[in-house]
């Protein structure tokens, strides 16, 4: 009796063990490590979640397409645009697409990091919100208000530009350095007064009882997106870096072209109401370019900006940082 | 003999029951109510939901292969180390201070230099865990031998047990109850360990997806994830004790006379 | 001819001296009880025969061989049985050799010392007699030429005791094994040994012969008490 059970204990725990060496290699088969092809070069592209690449990677053709051309493509999630100018530098990715302040700082910081694309306009998604029983509709009340924003993130160059335009100093209100998650958090408990953000977060607070006070039109700010990639890499790739914009930017055009699968995917992905998704997508243009001198420009206003305002060390040269490159 | 199965199966469940009853209830009768609380049922749909989407199933077990892998490379080294050093007096001299000297070090200071040199790939978590499965099967495994009932081993030696004879009747079994104290031990850290690996730079994982819904304020994958950690904690514990009830029979032969 | 012999023997443990010019033989045979104040160094010479201390001077010999390493002719039975817990009575008898040879033996040890059904028990669940007896068998295991129990029934209840008393008299008159049994008791001394050696002053300091321990007479039974009377005056007398 006692020796049956102790067989049947040996037994059952054989199993589970075996089951979980199942499961382990099933996990092992989902990794890169389990799927990697050897005969392809691998290049790794960091994305942020709900980004440009994220769509890609969603879409799939762009794997397809550079397989065809022998690269697997491997895509690498971060969870912050200096993460991912980090593994730029250390060579553990290839390219990134990151917002338009992380190359700031990475460059001034140092790195050697090269510009290879800009995206498309999001000057209508990137702007300062306060709740609509605050009463306040005008820039120039936020005098003496709590605003919350996110240090050397574009939310730091929209606030600096809003407040230069509208003659306020940055004493003049009172500015709060919180985390993107923390502002949120912040902002809905009323313990700050105003938020700056951007999408998709502006267009939740829209929904939710929050008007947009200026966006990135009001400071000629476009907010845009980058595909970078390490100087290094950036010089011995030219023409992966091309077949690389070419098909990125056609997986732009099919999402211009297809909102509504594409607000299904994000709000998944995201986690987010598809309404909220949809009004996004509804005021920006996806799109992928070869760098041009008006977002050259508009780096180096950032740069600027953040070197006066003692947020970087250096005010770095944007232009001697881009690759100019002319896909057809 | 009816009633003590009942203390002995049912007992431990009791309180977890009750406390999610009442949280149920607490929540669909607006007892409680906070966004950072949602009901249980609502965890079980996202947990379902996400199930059928696939996301559930890849998670878990891509977390369980970089725990897997890195509990057996981890305590593989540790294990032998630790033989080594409780057998061989040169080799614990030379390396046993150094080894327990970086043992002190917190996992989490280890986290830059690590994603410095192996990257941010699958052998940068890997090689996480394994190191903090490494210590506790170390000091265990060396603790072990070298606490040894004296008076058995100069049995072995008047009986003239060879080497070999030594470490299979004597040594190992010896420390086998210590070492497997190690197993449960690591298994616990390899799982704090994973959290950490996972949250730091990972595209999938458990850790990852609760960090991703911390980014999204969705409570209720983190509560999910909170859970299947606490399970995931709770089955390997378990197997670790079966284990010890397996191959430490012979302590419970003498216990099991006692009980009756 | 003297099985074991010893001449001129000292054992010091750092500056204390435990046994002086220690000379004995012992002959194939015989039954021999050391008996002595606690610290007077009966275990340190049942060590020293077994091999498990060295002499710091004088020779210890069996069958005249030098004893160098551990003596691989005789085998010691300990106070505390020292079985192997993690393994069952037949394996702690086996050391892991499980040719069909050993297993036989172990066997019919295992039947004279009562403990047949016993043998896939964990010594745990055995009695603390059990557990000696197992511990004799497998001190026989290796077919010694000698047997050393250094106060191997110390820690049996009286009945107990006297059963395996019994045991190992059958036992070693049967196999003619040459023993030499460490006690504390003198009345077990006089109940087991044909002679008794009391230990004194860091030597042998009286050596007794018991020519009635298998009489049972009253005749027999009164002189076998004197010889308690006497090993006792003996041992606690203060010159
Ligand atoms: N390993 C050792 N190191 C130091 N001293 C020792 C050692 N072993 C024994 N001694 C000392 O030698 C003396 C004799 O010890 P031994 O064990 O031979 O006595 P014994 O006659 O067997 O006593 P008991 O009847 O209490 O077992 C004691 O005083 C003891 O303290
Ligand atoms: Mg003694």
């Amino acid at each position: 009796m006692h020796q049956n059970s102790h067989q049947n204990r040996k037994i059952f725990i054989f199993f589970l063990l075996v089951a979980w060496i199942c499961v382990a290699f099933y996990g092992f088969k989902q990794t890169d490590l389990g799927n990697s092809s050897e005969k392809l070069t691998t290049i790794k592209i960091g994305y942020l979640s709900g980004d440009e690449i994220e769509i890609s990677a969603a879409r799939g053709a762009l794997k397809k397409k550079l397989r065809a051309k022998g690269y697997n493509v491997v895509f690498k999630k971060f969870t912050s645009g200096a993460a991912e100018t980090e593994a730029l530098a250390s060579g553990s990715i290839d390219y990134a697409r990151t917002g338009d302040t992380p190359p700031v700082a990475a460059i001034a910081a140092g790195s050697k990091i090269t510009y290879i694309a800009t995206g498309g306009v999001k000057s209508n998604g990137t702007g300062i919100l306060v709740k609509k029983s605050s009463g306040i509709t005008k820039v120039s009340q936020l005098r003496g208000k709590k605003i919350a924003y996110t240090k050397s993130t574009a939310s730091e160059y929209f606030v600096r530009a809003l407040l230069k335009k509208y003659g306020l100093s940055t004493s003049d209100v009172k500015l709060v350095n919180l985390e993107t998650n923390a502002a949120s958090v912040a902002y809905s408990k009323g313990k700050v007064d105003a938020i700056v953000a951007w999408d998709p977060t502006t267009a939740q607070l829209q929904l939710s009882g929050s008007t947009l006070l200026a966006d990135g039109n009001d400071v000629n700010y476009n907010n845009r997106s980058y595909i970078l990639s390490s100087s290094t890499f950036a010089k011995n790739h030219k023409s992966l870096s091309k077949l690389l914009i070419k098909y990125l930017s056609q997986d732009m055009k099919w999402a211009n072209s297809h909102h509504s699968t594409l607000i299904k995917l994000l709000s998944e992905k995201l986690g987010v109401k598809k309404s909220v998704i949809k009004t996004t997508i509804n005021r920006r243009k996806y799109d992928f370019e070869p760098v041009t001198q008006t977002a050259i420009k508009e780096s180096q206003a950032i740069a600027d900006t953040f070197y006066k305002a003692g947020v970087i060390k250096k005010d770095p040269k944007i232009k001697s940082h881009v690759q100019y490159l002319s896909v057809n | 003999m009816t009633k003590s199965t009942f203390k002995k199966k049912f007992l431990p469940w009791l309180l977890p029951i009750v406390i999610i009853l009442f949280w149920q209830l607490a929540v669909q009768l607006k007892w409680i109510q906070s966004e950072f609380l949602p009901a249980p049922t609502e965890v079980v749909q996202t947990a379902i939901v996400d199930w059928k989407k696939g996301i559930l199933q890849k998670n878990i077990s891509i977390s369980l292969f970089r725990a897997t892998c890195g509990f057996v490379i981890g305590g593989g080294m540790g294990f032998i180390l630790g033989l080594l050093s409780g057998t061989s007096k040169l080799f614990r001299k030379t390396f046993d201070s150094t080894i327990q000297m970086l043992r002190t070090i917190p996992n989490m200071a280890l986290i830059p230099l690590v994603v410095l040199i192996l990257g941010i790939g699958e052998p940068a978590k890997i090689c996480f865990v394994a190191l903090a499965c490494l210590f506790p099967m170390y000091i265990n495994t060396y603790h072990g031998i070298t606490s040894i009932d004296p008076d058995l081993l100069e049995m072995g030696k008047s009986y003239q047990l060879n080497t070999v004879q030594m470490f299979k009747q004597i040594i190992f079994p010896g420390a086998l109850p210590t070492i497997l104290m190690g197993v449960r031990y690591a298994l616990g850290t390899m799982w704090t360990a994973l959290i950490v690996a996972e949250t730091v730079s990972a595209d999938s994982g458990i850790g990852y997806m609760s960090t991703n819904a911390q980014q999204y304020v969705d409570v209720k994958t983190i509560y999910l994830c909170i859970i299947i950690y606490a399970f995931l904690g709770e089955l390997s514990n378990y197997i670790a004790k079966n284990l010890e009830t397996i191959f430490l029979e012979w302590r419970n032969s003498a216990r099991s006379l006692t009980e009756e | 001819m003297a099985l074991i012999e010893l001449d001129g023997v000292s054992k010091k443990y750092g500056d204390k001296t435990v046994l002086k010019n220690v000379s004995l033989k012992i002959s194939e045979g015989d039954f021999v009880a050391l008996c002595g104040m606690s610290g007077g160094g009966k275990s340190t010479l049942l060590r020293l025969i077994s091999g498990l201390e060295k002499a710091d001077s004088g020779s210890i010999k069996q069958e005249n061989k030098e004893i160098s390493t551990i003596n691989s002719d005789a085998r010691m039975m300990f106070q505390d049985d020292r079985l192997l817990p993690w393994q069952t009575v037949i394996q702690n008898l086996l050391f892991g050799d499980k040719s069909e040879e050993r297993i036989k033996l172990a066997k019919r040890l295992l039947d004279r010392v009562g403990l047949i059904d016993y043998q896939n028990s964990f010594p745990a669940s055995l009695s603390g007699g059990q557990r000696q007896r197992v511990a004799l068998a497998r001190a026989l295991m290796s077919q010694p030429k000698v047997l050393l129990l250094d106060e191997p029934l110390g820690a049996l209840d009286a009945l107990t005791r006297r059963n395996m008393q019994d045991l190992i008299i059958k036992v070693c008159s049967e196999t003619n094994i040459t023993t030499i049994l460490v006690t504390h008791d003198v009345q077990e001394a006089v109940r087991m040994a044909d002679k008794i050696w009391i230990i004194k002053n860091q030597g042998i300091a009286k050596e007794l012969t018991n020519p009635e321990r298998n009489n049972q007479t009253a005749e027999a039974q009164l002189k076998k008490d004197q010889l308690v009377e006497t090993a006792l005056s003996c041992i606690l007398d203060n010159n």
